[in-house]
């Protein structure tokens, strides 16, 4: 450890003698992909990607450079441009930016347990036997894509108001879809998994067997359904589907980045925003979540954010400059992808909390609606909170009972209406969207999640004719 | 700081010897990228100025070929431990992946330089003169005319140099430069709020980049979209500006020519070689040899020289685009569109695509049309595999007997375009270059439009 420990010892030398805001954040990722698909090895890749990013705040501006090297010299010359970059760009900045006060980290924030990670033969092994058993799930199957992804980080963030600290992370998935062919139709589906940990927690939250073949079984499923009959309906949405919504149609709209340039949510603290049986929180501190930040890439230590309160607005996500603005503190909500980019604020893990519903009940309660399980392909939101999702698998329910498969269906609404109408929450939970990515001018690994909701949704909408 | 001469010769000899390497630990073959570049990037967001940037990036990725199995690794840590890890790495991956005879890297070919694609200019413009650029086109947006907000704005310039060399004596080295100037806004009049609408350019010579044309050229757009109201539904033609033609028309062109897409039954253009595939009136050429533009290089990411390629002649298709792995699938040699970075695996991919003007001015054009609509811009999905379409049509304006008669808003498009496209029935001869693509305005005829 010996190394590691210079590591920070020259980042806190080379703030030290400087008279601004600095921020250095040394941060090496070892990103592997392995990717096969029908029937071959598409590709491996190994990239290692190190680097550090320097932040100067100088006269209410920021300036922000990020380079290879890092050696003292390096660091020292990145330094000063930063703060030349500040005081370059500070007469041009209108309004000045300030930092709230913040907990900082220091010390060591280990994520995982890096004991036992196979070496990358047997895990393109593993995944080339996946896809191999795709293509023998069924005579149906004519495409197949079995990709793995992971990002394993190692971080030193020091700034100099007083962080000092060390994290090391890891962050894998894995995400499958099979096509399936049948009389001159053609259907697919998509299935994925990621968390915060090593290999044996990858696939102890879930088989790469389990996805394949629940993949293989949806889009075979696919083939005999009809679609839906578009129109209003009361739906129930799965976990996943609630992670979704809360990330993408809520979520984005308390980023106070957001709620500055208008967002929907712009003034309405203390307000009810949706039905008290709805409680929203952001919490970047879920172990093995793929959102899992114990220390936030400004430093700030990670505490859970309650968005919404039985139904009542009460927080957004915050940065240092934010909360200063909103006269608050941030929870650990600014990160940054790699070295290169600059930390901007982002969710962490955003999720609803489970209520006191029984699944079966909820179901029992619906006289013509839908069971809608898992986003299909990439959804839509913005700042109004407006959405359309589309729903890898939907389950009519007619007089109470649950029916068959139907396909081709989106949701769509506006989020605050739709957590406005939810009259059930299940019991059962679960944060399961981590395989995803969210875009936000930069890509960020986030997680999401919750309990099954029973809510009104618009059903078809943009698709029918 | 070092000359860019030192510069080179580091480079290349860091190439040559992890090559050397490579084959010495047993590599039937290798190949190594490196690149290194600067890079300044100023934006504004809600017209102040938001974190100027600056980045400085060296990096290698080395590919090795062992019995037919491929390993690739890369890292911009270059001490000698991370380059032997990365290395190690590379061969570790190809021993435990399955043999296909169709990995193999190219032997070397005389490469012709591109002229202007390097601009000592940019390699010497300051930060501080960069932030200047961009309130510049802040500043003429808002000068336009004062209800246009600009949403953000960026100023950016990368330089660099890459390198290129195989074990089978491949050695590729070019300087290059790309700067780029965007604004994204619109105009609010009252309660009348106008689509949200982009403009940019970019270039390899920093004085083709005129930040106050950009801007005032955004204001012009988002102010021409006030006061839309919204249209019945109808069937007519369609008018798509370049900035929709890149998502629509260019999109899935570039998907369905990618012979790797070909290769596994994506394309709808699998088997299509030497047939029409749209109408005579369209003809896209890849040309990665225009002077200062974008995608100009003389060589592709294997080093493979690259040249003109006539894809599309008259609505017949001629060439899919080849890397040396899917060339040889198909008995072929690569024509030189390996694309990608060092920290990849190479891909496919176009250089600057041009796209032949037609013989009619866009106002004779919608002359010719009694009932349409000039779609500006185009926000939705298009699935490349089917060409099926649906979306938005922003800053739209609707056109009634030759004439534009008002813009309109809420006005949606969905169709196939691989049946549009056999469908155009004029093209402008006006030209507009949007980054590495230059396109006329395309006529389609029969198109559904949804209004309210």
């Amino acid at each position: 450890m010996k190394e590691v420990d210079t590591l920070l010892d020259l980042l806190e030398s080379v703030v030290a003698g400087i008279d601004e805001y600095v921020e250095i954040r040394y941060h090496k990722r070892i990103e592997t992909i392995i990717d096969a698909r029908n029937a071959s090895l598409r590709k491996v890749e190994r990239r290692t990607l190190a680097g550090a990013g320097v932040r100067s705040l100088v006269d209410g501006c920021w300036g922000f450079v990020s380079t290879t090297d890092v050696s003292r010299e390096g660091l020292a010359s990145a330094v000063r441009e930063a703060v030349q970059a500040a005081k370059a760009g500070a007469p041009l900045r209108d309004e000045k930016v300030n930092l709230a006060p913040a907990s900082l980290g220091t010390g060591k924030f280990i994520y995982y347990d890096d004991q036992g990670e196979p070496d990358i033969s047997q895990k393109i092994e593993y995944v080339l036997n996946a896809e191999k058993r795709m293509r023998e799930a069924s005579a149906l199957v004519v495409g197949s894509i079995v990709h793995y992804l992971q990002y394993e980080d190692e971080k030193f963030i020091v700034t100099s108001d007083g962080a000092a600290a060390h994290i090391k992370d890891n962050k894998p998935s894995f995400h499958v879809t099979a096509t399936v062919f049948r009389d001159g139709k053609r259907e697919t589906a998509t299935k994925s998994s990621g968390i915060t940990g090593g290999w044996d927690d990858l696939i102890k939250k879930k088989a790469l067997s389990e996805l394949v073949d629940n993949a293989v079984d949806v889009a075979i499923k696919k083939l005999d359904a009809d679609y839906a009959k578009g129109g209003r309906y009361t739906v129930i949405l799965d976990p996943k589907l609630v992670g979704i919504l809360s990330h993408e149609a809520i979520g984005h709209t308390v980023e106070a980045d957001f709620v500055l340039s208008g967002s929907i949510v712009q003034g309405k603290l203390g307000q009810k925003v949706a039905s008290e049986l709805v409680t929203l929180v952001d919490a970047g501190s879920v172990d093995g979540a793929a959102g899992m930040v114990l220390v936030d890439d400004e430093g700030v230590l990670s505490e859970p954010t309650v968005i919404i309160d039985k139904g009542v607005l009460e927080s957004y996500l915050h940065n240092r400059e934010s909360a200063a603005i909103f006269g608050t503190t941030p929870h650990g909500n600014a990160r940054a992808f790699t070295y290169r980019d600059e930390p901007i604020i982002r969710m962490t893990n955003t999720f609803i909390m489970p209520g006191e519903s029984d699944l079966e009940e909820m179901i029992s309660g619906i006289d013509e609606g839908f069971l809608l399980i898992d986003l299909a392909h990439g959804g839509q939101a913005d700042s109004s909170a407006e959405f359309m999702f589309g729903v890898s698998e939907a389950y009519r329910i007619e007089n109470g009972n649950l029916e068959g498969l139907v396909k081709g269906v989106t949701i769509s609404g506006q989020a605050f209406d739709v957590l406005m109408s939810v009259d059930a929450v299940s019991s059962d939970f679960q944060i399961d969207t981590g395989a995803g990515h969210c875009g936000k001018w930069q890509p960020a690994k986030v997680d999401g999640g919750g309990p099954y909701l029973r809510c009104q949704v618009t059903v078809g909408g943009w698709h029918d004719e | 700081m070092m000359s860019r001469g030192v510069i080179c010769v580091q480079g290349r000899e860091l190439c040559e010897t992890l090559v050397n390497e490579a084959v010495r630990l047993g590599a039937d073959e290798a190949e190594v990228c490196y690149t290194r570049s600067r890079k300044l990037e100023v934006m504004f967001e809600k017209n102040d100025l938001q974190v100027p940037k600056g980045d400085h990036y060296e990096g290698i990725g080395i590919r090795v070929i062992r019995d037919s199995k491929q390993g690739f690794a890369s890292t911009n840590i270059l001490s000698r431990e991370s380059l032997d890890d990365t290395l190690r790495c590379a061969l570790a991956i190809a021993s435990a992946s399955p043999p296909d005879l169709n990995h193999w890297l190219p032997e070397p070919s005389k490469i012709t330089p591109v002229s202007e694609i390097y601009d000592q200019a940019a390699e010497d413009l300051e930060l501080r003169e960069a932030v200047l650029r961009g309130k510049l086109l802040v500043e003429a947006a808002r000068g336009f005319d004062s209800r246009v907000t600009v949403d953000s704005a960026a100023f950016g310039v990368e330089t660099g140099i890459k390198f290129i060399v195989n074990s089978k004596g491949v050695q590729a080295g070019e300087d290059s430069s790309y700067i780029w100037c965007v604004g994204m806004g619109f105009a609010r009049d009252g309660e009348d709020v106008s689509s949200f609408d982009a403009e940019y350019v970019v270039s390899c010579r920093l004085h083709d980049i005129d930040p106050q044309a950009v801007g005032r050229r955004l204001a012009e757009r988002v102010v021409k979209s006030l006061g839309a109201a919204s249209v019945p539904g109808f069937k007519g033609s369609v008018i798509l500006t370049p900035y929709a033609g890149l998502d629509l028309l260019i999109e899935p062109f570039v998907f369905s020519i990618n012979a790797e897409n070909v290769q596994n039954g994506q394309s709808q253009w699998k088997g299509k070689l030497g047939s029409r595939v749209s109408s005579p009136l369209l003809s896209i050429t890849d040309d990665p040899t225009l002077p200062a533009q974008a995608g100009s290089t003389a060589f592709d990411r294997e080093g493979v020289p690259t040249k003109p390629l006539a894809i599309l002649e008259r609505g017949v298709l001629n060439h899919y685009l080849y890397n040396c792995y899917t060339a040889r699938k198909d008995g072929l040699e690569s024509n030189g569109h390996a694309v990608g970075t060092d920290q990849q695996v190479p891909g496919i991919g176009v250089t600057n695509l041009v796209v032949a003007p037609g013989e009619i001015s866009f106002e004779d054009m919608i002359a010719g049309i009694s009932r349409g609509l000039v779609v500006n811009r185009y926000s939705g999905s298009v699935d490349p595999v089917s060409g099926d379409f649906s979306g938005v049509v922003k800053g739209g304006q609707y056109i009634e007997s030759g004439k534009i008669v008002r813009p309109v808003k809420e006005v949606m498009i969905a169709g196939n375009i691989y049946e549009l496209i056999r469908r155009i029935i004029a093209v402008s001869k006006e030209v507009i270059t949007l980054g590495n693509v230059s396109l006329p305005y395309v006529a389609i005829d029969g198109c559904s439009i949804t209004g309210k």
